[in-house]
């Protein structure tokens, strides 16, 4: 048994010796960066803040209690013009960060990005269940996932709207915006947005979202609400927006 | 070197060694896979890998199906709509949820749901594990939340016991999904009088006016075998059957948003349709007399409707004998 003992030791130093070794032949070249989203979810210039009374361009008054969406499938364009996609990244912006690691990629140039607004249609019907908890896609991420269609809610905006004709009441009727369904993912472009990547310093990329550009010609007295399939037209208008609702900042 | 190899190997040998005698694993029959007993005639229905029948998985998921804990005011459970002595029907045109609320569309059986490609009366959920959060969070039915539910689960000392057993994990959504699945594919029928017939190549087991609906239904006369064909009597397609000239409810089309689907719903089985009263997705139907006279008439015009609903001229006598046929595919 003393023996064995020994023996143990034996091994535990050998393991030691082994993983050393490894960690001298391995000291970072760093060839790689880690590259974030900074990303604001705005209402005009201001961020968009739960419960918030904010104003239409025509002067309507409306809160927020929900302001989420999806973002997957982004690719980099490196300097030489080849593609660098973030396989399997997905992104779900909330309130509550705003700096969202991506991954580490390679030092370098590059012309610009693109994203998906949305999930491509294999992500968007997987089983929502087999996530972990962790996921964005997760099954317990809070009301982001339908279960009569079986897929997520991309984009999904809710609050209180003043609906008087004269827009001088308050805030006090339920909105609703679920935008989701394959028809509706849309491809963001970025592509002219250069930046470059250096060893040694973490690169985030600067984003905002205006929620007042997505509703643009949205009339929020009257068009304030759609599942996505019980108001087809409107949900489409809204999905149509949000290219322009994006900018660098 | 060589040496120290040899130690590291024969005392892993060692220490594997005396493992293997100190566990040596109790085989317990309620934890092995069996074989789910489909009826003959039927094929080996697929089942996916990560959720096998075992007896522990199987009564977990018939515990939960009838336990109330699923609503959000532990009032409904899956068994309040799809009702065991009823065919997994309820006999309502509309399900009720909580609250004195009604589900949308008629309560479908779940017998034979394990060869459902798809879910629900227009198909928008692909599995049977994820068709379990459809009810439960659905406003006008359980009106909860499956999250929920797990949290509920994961305070009674039974039920995390029972899930630890069927699955090795504690109650989640994933395993409260899996278990109820489970046990919806024990559920198979197919043992009726024309089963006998068929399968069994019984030719007396059906008299002469089964004989003769069986005819007209497998005949371009009746014509019912278009969709309703195989083993389980549905070919699963979407058909807008004629039912109305504007349909309340666009079907299929909610999923797909095509204008080419509205009013399509997902063709049903007709095992046990004698007991499965009402009929249609809206229930619209009390009797078996009223479905054949609507077939028969060839329905209201639609610019979706199936080329094969359109007017038969059928006696009284064939319309008899093919409720008679229909009658013989309820289990024995």
């Amino acid at each position: 048994m003393k023996k064995n003992i020994y023996y143990f030791i034996l091994i535990l130093v050998t393991i030691t010796t082994v993983s050393s070794c490894k960690k001298d032949t391995e000291t970072p070249a760093s060839t790689e960066e880690t590259l974030s989203f900074h990303l604001h979810r705005n209402v005009g210039t201001a961020d968009g803040i739960y419960d918030s009374l904010y104003q239409t361009a025509s002067g309507r008054k409306f809160n927020i209690t929900d302001y989420r969406f999806y973002i997957s499938n982004i690719v980099l364009i490196k300097g030489d013009g080849s593609l660098y996609p973030l396989t399997g990244k997905v992104i779900l912006a909330g309130p509550s960060a705003m700096e969202y690691e991506l991954q580490k990629v390679p030092v370098g140039n590059y012309k610009g990005f693109t994203f998906m607004m949305g999930l491509d249609s294999i992500t968007n019907h997987s089983d929502p269940t087999t996530f972990g908890a962790g996921s964005p896609l997760a099954v317990q991420t809070p009301s982001i996932h339908w279960d009569w269609n079986s897929g997520y809610i991309f984009f999904k905006v809710e609050g209180k709207v003043d609906t008087t004709a004269a827009a001088n009441g308050s805030a006090d009727f339920d909105y609703l915006y679920h935008i989701g369904m394959d028809d509706l993912k849309r491809t963001i472009d970025f592509s002219t947005n250069a930046f470059s990547v250096v060893s040694g310093s973490p690169h985030e990329l600067h984003i905002e979202f205006d929620l007042l550009e997505a509703l643009s010609n949205v009339d929020m007295r009257t068009e304030n609400m759609t599942h996505t399939m019980d108001n087809f037209p409107l949900a489409t208008k809204i999905a149509d927006n949000w290219q322009a609702a994006w900018s660098a900042e | 070197m060589k040496k120290t190899l040899l130690y590291i190997f024969l005392i892993s040998l060692t220490v594997y060694a005396c493992k293997k005698d100190d566990d040596v694993p109790a085989i317990d029959p309620d934890a092995q896979v069996f074989t789910l007993q489909v009826p003959r005639g039927f094929p080996y229905p697929s089942v996916p890998a990560d959720n096998r029948p075992t007896n522990y998985r199987v009564r977990l998921g018939k515990q939960l199906f009838n336990d109330p804990i699923l609503s959000r005011d532990s009032t409904i459970s899956c068994a309040s709509c799809h009702k065991e002595n009823m065919k997994f029907t309820d006999g309502l045109p509309f399900s009720e949820g909580i609250a004195g609320r009604h589900a949308a569309r008629n309560s479908p059986s779940i017998l034979n749901i394990a060869y459902q490609p798809y879910l629900f009366w227009d198909g928008g959920n692909p599995t049977v594990e994820q068709q379990v959060l459809g009810p439960i969070g659905n406003p006008n039915e359980m009106d909860f939340d499956a999250n929920l539910v797990v949290e509920r689960l994961k305070r009674n000392p039974d039920y995390v016991f029972k899930f630890m057993q069927a699955y090795g994990k504690e109650p989640s959504v994933y395993t409260l999904t899996r278990a109820i699945a489970n046990y919806e594919r024990t559920l198979f029928t197919g043992t009726s009088k024309y089963d006998r017939y068929m399968y069994d190549h019984d030719s007396t087991a059906l008299n002469a006016s089964e004989k003769n609906g069986m005819t007209l239904f497998f005949n371009e006369i009746g014509d019912c075998f278009h969709c309703h064909v195989d083993y389980n009597f549905t070919d699963y397609s979407f058909q807008n059957n004629g039912l109305y000239v504007n349909y309340p409810d666009s079907g299929r089309a909610r999923i797909t948003l095509k204008a080419s689907d509205v009013g399509k719903f997902k063709v049903p089985t007709l095992r046990n349709v004698e007991l499965t009263a009402p009929y249609m997705h809206d229930g619209s139907m009390a009797t078996l007399e009223q479905v054949i006279d609507h077939y028969a008439s060839g329905g209201q015009a639609h610019p979706n409707k199936s080329n094969v609903v359109r007017p038969r001229p059928l006696t009284a006598q064939d319309k008899t004998d093919l409720v008679n046929f229909l009658k013989a595919l309820t289990d024995l």
